[in-house]
């Protein structure tokens, strides 16, 4: 059956790029779960991470699996820089003045990175070959990606329970107020959970690349601002790991509503998908209002 | 100990203490009456560092904490029981518990405190494993105190500790702030529970419109003019 085999390969690929799609959500919703800020710019620092990626393999022959840990370096630095610019004057103010500021740093990031590096789209191919799963033709590259985004949301996990910061980080998300009468310095915690939570969407800018046909260029992060929304969403908000499976579940319904939708005569898969997911979302919030995953949310 | 001067603070705009001076002393219990609206929790807030003074002194010890942040606060002896508890719901007892000794002044006397926490109250001891949010409001609120306790402090703010609580609880709580007080704890309550509040406390402040209008002993306090119109309408 042409259609079971293409609808397995089709979600083999769906689980795949969802893991990236997790990875590349869990910066947003520790942000928004710590600080409760909604990051606007999310997007522009995954084509940060992305650029990061195409430089390391053009000029130096690194590969992205590699270039992962200095996206992620590079993406800490950056968010501590943010952070003290801008974010900590907003910690207490209105959403709309945070909503503004991180729509702002945004732009900025790709204006910033349209006059260095130009509009137009680049690429680069990194082939170590394929693996065929007789339903389908799967690059290493990609299983690498879904393997280096599981570790990672791995060890972010153990250290949030293992070690005292992570439990710090958790107290404050809980009760930044709780926290503070335990002794714990919140501003750091706020510090430093936005600085991780862009050092991750930096990192997993890196995998983006392994999954963009057409290339990068300084606009490509506002599709992953979308879905990066709904996967947070889906996944409770305030919950990295929650986003992190909901990203699974996205990627599964994007790509399974490919196959099926083009059974449809006269339909054209592609256009639709992205309705599918959104039509779903939609569904979802009505029947839980917290998210798929989410429990309560304040 | 603890000593307040002419502290005044606020919120945006809106100024909520007017110069307030207080006094607290080593070992006592002191509590700030006052009606809705007084500033008593915009006091223990300034004074814990939450919200930032815009005038005045803190000293602790002699030492001058005024702008001291929170944390800096809870590793100088001095932390707070919020009103309405502010635990981790989705952490267990424990974890709750750990996190009160975060400080390196707490850590240093973890075993021992925590085995005096489990003395002071064993339902927690029982409960250790269950998570915050599914403890009853009592046992809530006995956790918040055991947390406070946990920070190794020499003095615990308290904010309405009694609030929301069946009256039996109410004398439980009122009790065990005794027994800290036995424990050599200095503390510094805020409560709408009047009477309860004059029965445990050794002096007692009237916090009116962000100034105090009477401060003293227990007994000075409980014949005071102001008190017996105030609160019991004579």
């Amino acid at each position: 059956m042409p259609f079971f085999e293409q609808l397995a390969g089709n979600l083999v690929y769906g689980a795949i790029l969802g893991s990236v799609y997790g990875l590349s959500t869990m910066g947003l919703s520790l942000i928004f779960g710590v600080l409760r800020i909604v990051n606007v710019g999310h997007g522009p620092f995954i084509m940060l991470g992305a650029f990061t990626a195409f430089w390391m393999f053009t000029l130096f022959g690194i590969a992205p699996v590699i270039s992962i840990s200095v996206a992620l370096v590079l993406g800490l630095a950056l968010g501590f820089v943010v952070f003290f610019a801008v974010i900590k004057r907003l910690i207490n103010a209105p959403e709309l003045s945070t909503l503004l500021a991180t729509f702002a740093i945004g732009i900025f990031l790709e204006e910033v990175a349209k006059f260095i590096w130009g509009p137009d789209h680049r690429g680069y191919s990194w082939d170590i070959g394929s693996i065929d799963l007789s339903i389908t033709l799967i690059p290493y590259s990609k299983i690498l990606a879904f393997i280096s985004s599981i570790v990672i949301a791995y060890l972010l996990y153990m250290w949030f329970q293992k070690t005292k910061l992570g439990a710090a980080v958790r107290a404050v998300v809980e009760d930044s107020e709780g926290a503070a009468a335990c002794g714990i310095n919140v501003g750091r915690i706020y510090a430093l959970s936005f600085a991780i939570g862009i050092g991750l969407t930096v990192a997993s800018g890196v995998l983006v690349t392994l999954f963009v046909p057409v290339g990068i260029n300084p606009y490509m992060g506002h599709e992953y601002t979308l879905k990066a929304f709904v996967i947070a969403v889906l996944g409770g908000l305030a919950s990295p790991w929650g986003a992190f499976y909901a990203g699974f579940i996205f990627g599964l319904i994007e790509n399974g509503s490919y196959t099926l939708l083009g059974t449809i005569p006269g339909v054209e898969p592609f256009s639709l998908t992205r309705f599918v997911a959104f039509s779903l979302l939609l569904v979802i919030l009505l029947i839980k209002p917290t998210g798929l995953l989410g429990g309560e949310s304040k | 100990m603890l000593k307040v001067e002419s502290l005044e603070s606020g919120y945006g705009t809106m100024q909520v203490l007017w110069g307030t001076n207080l006094e607290v002393k080593r070992g006592t219990i002191t509590t700030v009456l006052g009606p809705n609206g007084a500033g008593k929790s915009t006091l223990l807030n300034t004074i814990f560092g939450l919200v930032k003074p815009w005038g005045g002194k803190i000293l602790l010890n002699g030492m001058d904490v005024t702008y001291y942040p929170p944390h800096k606060k809870v590793e100088s002896g001095l932390t707070i029981v919020l009103e309405g508890r502010h635990l981790f719901p989705s952490m267990s007892v424990t974890e709750n518990l750990i996190l009160g000794a975060y400080t390196d002044r707490a850590m240093e006397r973890l075993n021992e405190t925590l085995e005096l926490v489990y003395s002071l109250f064993p339902i927690l001891k029982e409960r250790s494993e269950q998570l915050a949010g599914t403890l009853s409001g009592g046992e809530q609120q006995m956790l918040a105190i055991a947390r406070s306790l946990m920070t190794n402090p020499e003095i615990v703010l308290m904010d309405e500790p009694s609030q929301g609580l069946a009256p039996k609880l109410v004398m439980e709580v009122f009790d065990t702030i005794s027994r800290l007080k036995d424990e050599g704890l200095t503390i510094l309550l805020v409560e709408q529970n009047v009477f309860a509040s004059l029965e445990i406390s050794d002096y007692a402040y009237v916090l009116n419109e962000g100034r105090m209008i009477l401060g003293g002993t227990i007994d000075e306090i409980k014949d005071s003019d102001e008190i017996k119109r105030v609160y019991l309408g004579i």
